[in-house]
């Protein structure tokens, strides 16, 4: 059981003086991790670390029980697409796949079969013959998707995989994690694509400055921080009425009417005494019609945690 | 495991191979390694015009060989031209000794075959020279003096450090090392494979030309002059210029790939090295032992001629025993072993940060 996790045990990477990432400690389930966080948060720094590309200051790493070090048993089961926008040249997006797979050992028939076939899985059959270095971007971004999913590996690690791609095979790759992921694998994914990450994660792994500054599954990471105000969308006939009822409570911050006049937008810092008392006013004899967390999503909580960070930067 | 670890330094070799043959930012190691067979070629081109030149002037103004016998230290230059008739060619030098200004005069006769220069000072014949353009030895001790001064030294030497430094260093540069990084290989498996890959390149590029530099040489003289130095010891030489060439690419290329893993700048290693083997002729003979220029030499067919060099630079040569070919053949193979466990040990520690090269 324990062999199904990817954990880092205090973690830290410092490139010199710079902290690359600081004391990080995670254990994470099959299923797909979203790391998401501002450009320098540590997201790359931190897949590195995980594949062996780079080495940690301090700390442990086990993937599957793997050590990042021991790469000829990891790559085994780990595949990898980097942000690295640079490939082997003079290649053919199906030589360069075909290649990468030879050093794994297989045969040349198997090869040509997986290359054949992941080629085909992103949606790159037509321009396999093609030199990688005349792809655009988003089939640049295809085919490093595919050699890392060439393989067939338990874990998948991609920075930033969805960057460049069309909203089709966007949708298309999206559906490839899930199946990965129902399959019982590890699908771990950065992204500054952040309502995707929210459609898709199971799990999140908020970073900023080279901190783990939240972790868990949405809903967790989002009850950790009982602090934050919460936005909660309200479809009612009577918005004024509610509204001046909810300004009783000291924990009610903001209202903000809708334009139509068919609800009301409210901002609370105690999500769970507004709903309990938005039981007790519809008990009461106001109409609610309907209610939304209106940021209950990876982008509203990045948005407290490192936006205001950023913001006090700034 | 074996086949697996073969199987892939085999397919790290068939990626490597294309980018080390047809990389633009190769193509001076070509020029390099190819610039002797041109210089080469065209003193066969010179030598085969000078015999030429020699038969025509031989035609023209027909000389006995007893005559050109009876020509002896002493005779004055008219002595001379009775006995041989006008040289073909005459010309005179000055020089200064102890305040009085001399001068020497230069007459040149030929037989045909050889070109006969005989040298006058104070209209006394001093000294002949005889220089034979059908003659093997002298273009042998020349193809020598190039193969080991030049051709080891530098283009060999430079050859390697343009092809092994770029093994690692170039996709470091080229972003691409990660690829190769990502792969279930052992990072020693990886190294194995590059440094067969960079072998292999090479060895083909500068064997080819030690190979077309002997042809070059050869290429000048009359067919039979060739069987003769061909039958013996043209091929045994030719055969030991060409193993070491391939044991400098072995050597030197073991210590690049290392210098392309260590460091980020390969120039400082690199002109410490050239300096290391540039001094070892001047060394004592204890240090000239840890140094591949040495071990080359030693097994090279024939001495290089070092008649050139400025008296007080020739004072400085320690003279040493060359090694047998046994210890010159094993200390480099040791030698390489070693620089490629040591270079396994930083490939193991090999991290990718683009950023930073």
């Amino acid at each position: 059981m324990k062999n199904d996790l990817i954990t880092l045990d205090n973690v830290s990477r410092f490139y010199g003086e710079v902290l690359g990432v600081n004391r990080v400690t995670l254990s994470l389930p099959p299923g797909i991790t979203s790391m998401v966080g501002p450009n320098g948060a540590g997201k790359t720094t931190l897949m590195n670390l995980m594949t062996g590309l780079l080495r940690p200051t301090r700390g442990r790493i086990r993937i599957l029980g793997i050590a990042p070090t021991q790469s000829h048993k990891l790559f085994g089961l780990v595949g990898y697409a980097t942000q690295f926008d640079a490939f082997p040249k003079g290649l053919s997006g199906f030589q360069f796949i075909y290649s990468f797979l030879r050093l794994f050992g297989y045969s040349n028939a198997k090869c040509k079969q997986l290359a054949d076939q992941v080629i085909e899985q992103v949606g790159l059959s037509d321009a396999a013959g093609r030199r990688v270095a005349g792809y655009s971007k988003g089939m640049r971004q295809r085919i490093r998707l595919a050699q890392a999913l060439a393989h067939d590996p338990r874990v998948l690690i991609l920075d930033e995989p969805l960057n460049g791609l069309d909203p089709l095979v966007r949708a298309e790759t999206i559906k490839l994690f899930r199946r990965y992921a129902t399959e019982g694998r590890h699908v771990l994914v950065s992204s500054h694509v952040l309502h995707e990450v929210d459609m898709i994660s199971d799990q999140v792994v908020l970073m900023s400055g080279g901190y783990v500054v939240a972790e868990g599954q949405i809903q967790g990471v989002r009850s950790e921080i009982q602090e934050r105000p919460v936005k909660i969308l309200i479809h009612c006939k009577q918005p004024s009425v509610l509204a001046s009822r909810a300004f009783e409570h000291e924990y009610v911050v903001e209202a903000q009417f809708l334009t139509e006049g068919s609800g009301v937008l409210i901002t609370t810092r105690d999500a769970d005494r507004f709903y309990r008392l938005l039981n007790h006013l519809a008990v009461n004899g106001i109409d609610i019609e309907g209610v939304t967390p209106a940021d209950d999503n990876v982008n509203s909580v990045y948005d407290y945690l490192i936006g205001s960070e950023e913001k006090m930067s700034l | 495991m074996i086949k697996l670890w073969f199987g892939q330094i085999v397919s790290v070799v068939r990626l490597e191979l294309k980018k080390t043959f047809f990389s633009k930012r190769g193509l001076w190691v070509y020029l390099l390694a190819f610039a002797p067979v041109v210089l080469f070629g065209f003193n066969s081109i010179h030598g085969t015009h000078e015999r030429q030149r020699l038969a025509r002037q031989a035609a023209r103004h027909p000389i006995s060989q007893a005559a050109f016998n009876d020509i002896k230290n002493g005779l004055s230059p008219d002595q001379v031209i009775e006995k041989l008739g006008k040289p073909y060619r005459q010309y005179s030098r000055y020089y200064h000794r102890g305040g009085k200004k001399h001068r020497i005069v230069f007459y040149r006769y030929t037989d045909g075959k050889i070109d006969f220069t005989y040298q006058f000072e104070d209209d006394k014949l001093i000294r002949t020279h005889r220089r034979n353009p059908n003659a093997l030895t002298q273009t042998q001790l020349v193809f020598a003096t190039s193969f080991q001064f030049y051709f080891l030294r530098l283009a060999v030497f430079f050859g390697c450090v343009g092809v092994f430094v770029n093994l690692f260093r170039g996709e470091m540069l080229d972003k691409s090392l990660h690829f190769y990084l990502l792969t279930p290989m052992r990072r020693e498996v990886l190294l194995a494979g590059k440094y067969f890959a960079g072998l292999l390149a090479t060895i083909v590029i500068f064997t080819s030309s030690t190979a077309l530099q002997w042809w070059a040489m050869l290429w000048q003289f009359e067919r039979g002059v060739i069987v003769d130095f061909l039958a013996s010891p043209g091929w045994s030489q030719f055969a030991a210029y060409l193993s070491v060439t391939a044991l400098a690419c072995v050597g030197y290329g073991s210590i690049f790939l290392a210098v392309g893993l260590l460091f980020r700048n390969p120039i400082i290693p690199t002109a410490v090295v050239l300096l290391w083997e540039s001094a070892n002729p001047f060394l004592p003979p204890l240090m000239k032992k840890i140094s591949m220029i040495y071990y080359l030499q030693s097994i090279c067919p024939v001495t290089a001629s070092q008649d050139n060099l400025p008296p007080l630079l020739g004072l400085l040569i320690s003279p040493t025993q060359p090694a047998t070919t046994l210890t010159a053949v094993t200390r480099i193979v040791l030698l390489t072993l070693f620089v490629l466990v040591l270079a396994s040990f930083i490939a193991r520690k090999l991290e990718i940060n683009y950023s930073t090269d």
